[in-house]
């Protein structure tokens, strides 16, 4: 009797297994986009329950030009690259800094030039990069305000990393936001269009004039994948070209942010 | 706000009720496994065991999700997800189930047995009609505490990608950069989990018709 219930769950799991092999190696849909929809304005949830952002209408748009069906993948951001080595992502295209990652992804040109910037409540007394020393600064995980901070060839960085008390990573920045309020930190690192988008919604916060470091946003294709990094870079360019990039740079904010 | 959770209320249903109604009964498989008079059944199992409640369910998560790519190079899309999300939630809680069935099937008496045995009845009907009613008497409470960590756990399955209630959460707290989207979140977990526990107090009433009042 235990042997017959054994055989028939064993039998019945490895059916269940094979028919889900079979039907899930195939691809979805034509282009799948990867992203942290945490991260306003470039890609986050709207009212009605539809990706948004700078780099989602970007993408889609692209997406419709070459007459490609469009997934989005909302992804959680320390899992980009598993996600695109396995193939659940064919992009990684979510205000995805190029500088110091130049080597590890296929990447398309850049299409933005971001600035990493130091955002702080406006009571801290924080008011230079300098004045962080012996503070605790916050950063996203896996992001490049943390790779900016622990840049091993940048021996300023390096510095103003060790004069800190502490480096803290948090896995978005809404929770970092709390943290800052809440005094667990006293400033965060992160890239400049999304500093302006929290500001903005939020009281009581400064952003420092003085900037971390320049670098450039791009399209994070899997290092090879030429074909499909080709055939975006060929759309994008034709948006920049006839004022559908700047038009959706104005929408999201981050005209002023960005410049190009 | 409240209507964007309640989409993202569907996969943690999904998650929840298939998790729920594939490992009741492959624990019960396990539990016989694990029971096994031969030695490598019961080995192989106890392996098993230990290694599902030995490592987190998130790292389970990874390995069956992206298992296939870096051992065999197999590349899955994200149509793979959930079911990857529903294996390794049934293989987890198959291993937790199948001790608690354990636990509950030791603790009948021999003596049921060996009644049951002069009464004619065969090996069976013996397990079928004597032991297992006692036995989900017995574990229930347990199997009530097990579900209730099932439905929380259930946000584990955004490390592969798959946004649940949790997630939902998440990113309509970033979009509005508040925290008010947590509360909600929570409030439907409780509310969810009420309802489960109430089901089986319901279910451990019904069961327990030979108790001494």
């Amino acid at each position: 009797m235990k042997k017959s219930i054994i055989r028939v769950i064993s039998l019945a799991l490895l059916l269940g297994l094979t028919v889900i092999g079979a039907a899930s190696c195939a691809q979805t849909a034509d282009f799948i986009v990867g992203f942290d929809a945490d991260f306003p304005p470039y890609g986050y949830i709207d009212d009605n329950g539809e990706y948004t952002g700078f780099d989602i209408e970007l993408a889609k748009e692209v997406a419709m030009r070459n007459g490609w069906s469009i997934e989005l993948k909302a992804i959680d951001w320390d899992t980009k690259d598993f996600q695109l080595e396995s193939g659940s992502i064919n992009c990684i295209w979510n205000g995805f800094t190029m500088t110091g990652r130049e080597d590890d992804y296929t990447w398309s040109a850049a299409y933005v030039d971001n600035s990493q910037v130091i955002v702080t409540s406006s009571a801290s007394g924080i008011s230079s990069i300098s004045d962080l020393a012996g503070k605790t600064l916050a950063v996203q995980s896996d992001s490049s305000a943390e790779s900016v901070m622990t840049d091993g060839e940048n021996p300023e960085m390096l510095a103003l990393t060790a004069s800190l008390k502490e480096l803290k990573r948090y896995p978005e920045y809404n929770t970092a936001f709390i943290a800052l309020e809440s005094g667990a930190v006293d400033a965060i690192a992160m890239d400049i269009g999304v500093a302006k988008y929290q500001i903005a919604s939020r009281t009581g916060f400064i952003m420092l004039d003085e900037i971390l470091a320049t670098e450039q946003y791009g399209i994070g294709f899997l290092a090879g994948n030429t074909e499909l990094r080709d055939a975006v870079s060929k759309t994008l360019k034709e948006l920049m070209d006839d004022g559908t990039f700047d038009r959706l740079a104005e929408r999201f904010g981050i005209d002023g942010a960005i410049k190009w | 706000m409240f209507r964007l959770l309640l989409e993202g209320m569907g996969n943690t249903l999904l998650i929840f009720f298939v998790t729920l109604i594939a490992s009741l009964p492959v624990g019960l498989g396990v539990s016989f496994c694990r029971m096994s008079k031969k030695p490598i059944i019961r080995w192989v199992t106890k392996i098993y065991i230990s290694i599902m409640r030995g490592t987190p369910l998130m790292l389970q998560l990874l390995v069956v999700r992206y298992g296939p790519y870096l051992l065999f190079g197999i590349r899955c899309t994200d149509a793979y997800d959930i079911y990857a999300v529903l294996i390794a939630f049934i293989v987890n809680y198959a291993a937790y189930f199948a001790e608690i069935y354990r636990s509950g099937i030791e603790s009948v008496p021999v003596g049921q047995y060996e009644a049951a045995q002069i009464l004619g009845f065969g090996k069976v009907q013996t397990f079928f009609t004597v032991i297992l009613p006692q036995v989900i008497k017995r574990v229930l409470p347990s199997i009530t505490n097990e579900t209730i960590t099932l439905v929380k756990d259930t946000s584990l399955a955004f490390a592969i990608g798959l946004v649940e209630m949790f997630t939902r959460a998440k990113q309509i707290a970033s979009k509005e950069t508040s925290m008010l989207p947590y509360l909600f979140a929570g409030i439907l977990y409780y509310i969810f989990n009420y309802a489960v526990a109430f089901g089986m107090e319901k279910a451990e009433k019904a069961f327990g018709y030979y108790e001494i009042k």
